[in-house]
C-alpha cells in the first residue's frame, strides 16, 4: 500500500495504490473513487468489535477494498475539509482519536480503547483508536495538521486532537485551577501529556465548529 | 478574452479580461463579483423560457443567466462559485461534449450551448444524477466542491468507478453505468452510496469534498424543536 496525499492541506484527497491481491481498510464513506478491478466489503468484524466502534464515534463498520487481478487505486477523503498524514507503524504505534480514522492497513489493526473514565469524562468524543502491528493508518484532520514534539509535559484541547505516538502517556482533565473556572474559560477538556513524542494536533475543532454553525440553523425535529 | 483561475483549490475566482469591445461571458446568476462600471450585463432566459425551465427542473441550474458583454477592451470581469472550491476551465471544440453533474456550471462563453439530458431511468434513479449538457465551441467554467480531481479512462485508467457525490463532470466518450457496490448488506451499511461505473476513452472530473457530508456533520448541532404537549 503506497498513498499520496494530494491537494493539501484543505482539500486533501488521499490516493492508495494497492498491488494485486492487497487490501485497505477505511472508514464507512470515506470512498471517493477507484479503480473498478477493486472490490469492496463490508464488515463489522464480530458484534463486540463493532459496538466498541459505535461507542468510539466511528460507524458500526468498516469498508474493506481489495485490488482483484492486478494493481488498483483508491480515493478516500474525509467529510469536512482539511488536512491528511500517513502514520507509519511498526517501530511506533499511534493512538487517535477515532474521528480522525480514514483508512489503515490490513496488517495493522486498529482497535477501539476502552475509554472507561478517561474516554467518557471528556464528553468532547475521546475515544481513541489505537495501532498495532506493522503499515500505515491514514488520519484526517479539520483544519491545518500541526506536529508537535512534546519533550515533558504539555496540555492539549481534546478538541484539537488528531493522534500521538503511543509513548506518551496522557490524562483526560480540566483546564484551569477549578471545574468552575475550567468550565467558564471555554476551554473544557484538556489531554495533559506527559513523556516524548509526537502529537498531531487539527486547527480547528469540528465540535466547536458545529456548534457554532449549527445553532444558527432552523430547529429540527426531535 | 485572456482568463485567469486564482486561489485554487480552496476558493477559486476566475478573472476574465477582455481583448475586444463585444465579448461576453454568460454565467450562473449570482456567480459575478465584481466588474468594470462599463461592462453592460443583461438577465435573460438562454434558449427560451422551456430550456430554461427544463435546465432549473432537470439540471439543477438557475432559471435566469446573466450575460456580460464588455464595450472596450481591457475590462475586467471576477466570477466566483457560492461555495468554497475550485474553478476549472475547458475549452470546448466543436465535437467535443462535456457532461456536468447539475449545480456545478459557472460560466461560457456565447458559443457553448447548454442542454438538459435525460439521463433515462439509470439516472431518474441515482439519487440526482441530472446532467447538462455543454457542447459547441468557447470556454465552460465550472466549480468543484473541494478540490478537483482529474482521471484519464482509457490512458492512465482503463476504467474508473466514481462515488456519485464526488462526480462533476465527464468528456464525451465515456459510457457509466450506475451501481451499488458490494453486496446486499453493503447496500445499507457501507455507508458508500451509488457509484458511476465508467469506461471507454475521456476525462472524469472529481470533487474531493461534498457538501452533503458537512450537511450531516451539521444536522446533529441543529437546536431541536421543542416538543407541543
Amino acid at each position: 500500500m503506497q498513498t499520496n496525499i494530494l491537494y493539501r492541506p484543505s482539500q486533501s484527497l488521499a490516493q492508495v495504490w494497492l498491488q494485486p491481491g492487497e487490501s485497505v481498510m477505511a472508514e464507512t464513506g470515506a470512498m471517493v473513487g477507484m479503480t473498478p478491478n477493486v472490490t469492496m466489503q463490508t464488515q463489522a468484524g464480530g458484534v463486540g468489535k463493532g459496538l466498541m466502534r459505535l461507542l468510539g464515534g466511528e460507524s458500526f463498520f468498516r469498508n474493506t477494498f481489495t485490488a482483484q487481478g492486478g494493481n488498483g487505486e483508491v480515493l478516500f477523503a474525509p467529510p469536512l475539509c482539511g488536512d491528511m498524514a500517513v502514520l507509519e507503524c511498526g517501530m511506533q504505534q499511534w493512538v487517535m482519536q477515532s474521528s480522525a480514522f480514514v483508512a489503515s492497513s490490513p496488517t495493522i489493526e486498529v482497535q477501539t480503547q476502552r475509554g472507561g473514565f478517561k474516554g467518557l469524562f471528556s464528553g468532547a468524543g475521546l475515544f481513541t483508536l489505537a495501532t498495532q502491528g506493522q503499515g500505515q493508518v491514514i488520519v484526517g484532520a479539520f483544519g491545518a495538521l500541526e506536529q508537535v514534539n512534546v519533550d515533558g509535559s504539555m496540555i492539549i484541547d481534546t478538541g484539537h486532537l488528531v493522534a500521538w505516538q503511543s509513548t506518551l502517556q496522557y490524562t483526560v482533565g480540566k483546564s484551569g485551577g477549578g471545574w468552575i473556572a475550567s468550565f467558564l474559560s471555554g476551554e473544557g477538556l484538556v489531554c495533559h501529556f506527559q513523556g516524548q513524542g509526537v502529537v498531531y494536533l487539527q486547527s480547528r475543532n469540528a465540535s466547536e465548529y458545529g456548534q457554532a454553525v449549527g445553532a444558527m440553523l432552523p430547529a429540527r425535529e426531535a | 478574452m485572456r482568463n485567469e483561475i486564482r486561489h485554487n483549490p480552496d476558493f477559486g475566482v476566475i478573472q476574465v479580461t477582455f481583448d475586444q469591445p463585444g465579448e461576453q461571458v454568460v454565467t450562473e446568476a449570482g456567480a459575478m463579483v465584481a466588474r468594470d462600471n462599463a461592462i453592460q450585463m443583461q438577465t435573460n432566459l438562454q434558449g427560451g423560457l422551456g430550456a430554461a425551465l427544463k435546465r432549473k427542473m432537470l439540471g439543477g441550474e438557475s432559471l435566469f443567466q446573466n450575460t456580460f458583454t464588455a464595450t472596450a477592451p481591457g475590462q475586467t470581469l471576477w466570477i466566483a462559485p457560492a461555495p468554497e472550491g475550485s474553478v476549472q476551465v475547458i475549452e470546448l471544440q466543436p465535437g467535443m461534449e462535456i457532461f456536468l453533474q447539475s449545480g456545478a456550471y459557472l460560466a461560457s462563453t456565447p458559443g457553448v450551448q447548454l442542454d438538459t439530458k435525460w439521463q433515462g431511468a439509470k439516472g431518474f434513479f441515482a439519487g440526482g444524477l441530472f446532467l447538462l449538457r455543454a457542447h459547441g465551441q468557447g470556454l465552460l467554467w465550472f466549480a468543484t466542491y473541494g478540490g478537483c480531481h482529474t482521471v484519464d479512462v482509457g490512458q492512465q485508467y482503463p476504467g474508473y468507478i466514481c462515488d456519485n457525490t464526488h462526480l462533476v463532470a465527464f468528456s464525451q466518450g465515456l459510457n457509466y453505468q450506475v451501481q451499488r457496490l458490494g453486496g446486499m448488506k453493503s447496500l445499507f451499511l457501507s455507508g458508500e452510496g451509488v457509484v458511476c461505473s465508467f469506461q471507454g476513452q475521456g476525462r472524469l472530473w472529481v470533487q474531493t469534498r461534498n457538501p452533503s457530508s458537512l450537511a450531516n456533520f451539521l444536522h446533529p448541532f441543529r437546536p431541536v424543536k421543542s416538543n407541543r404537549s
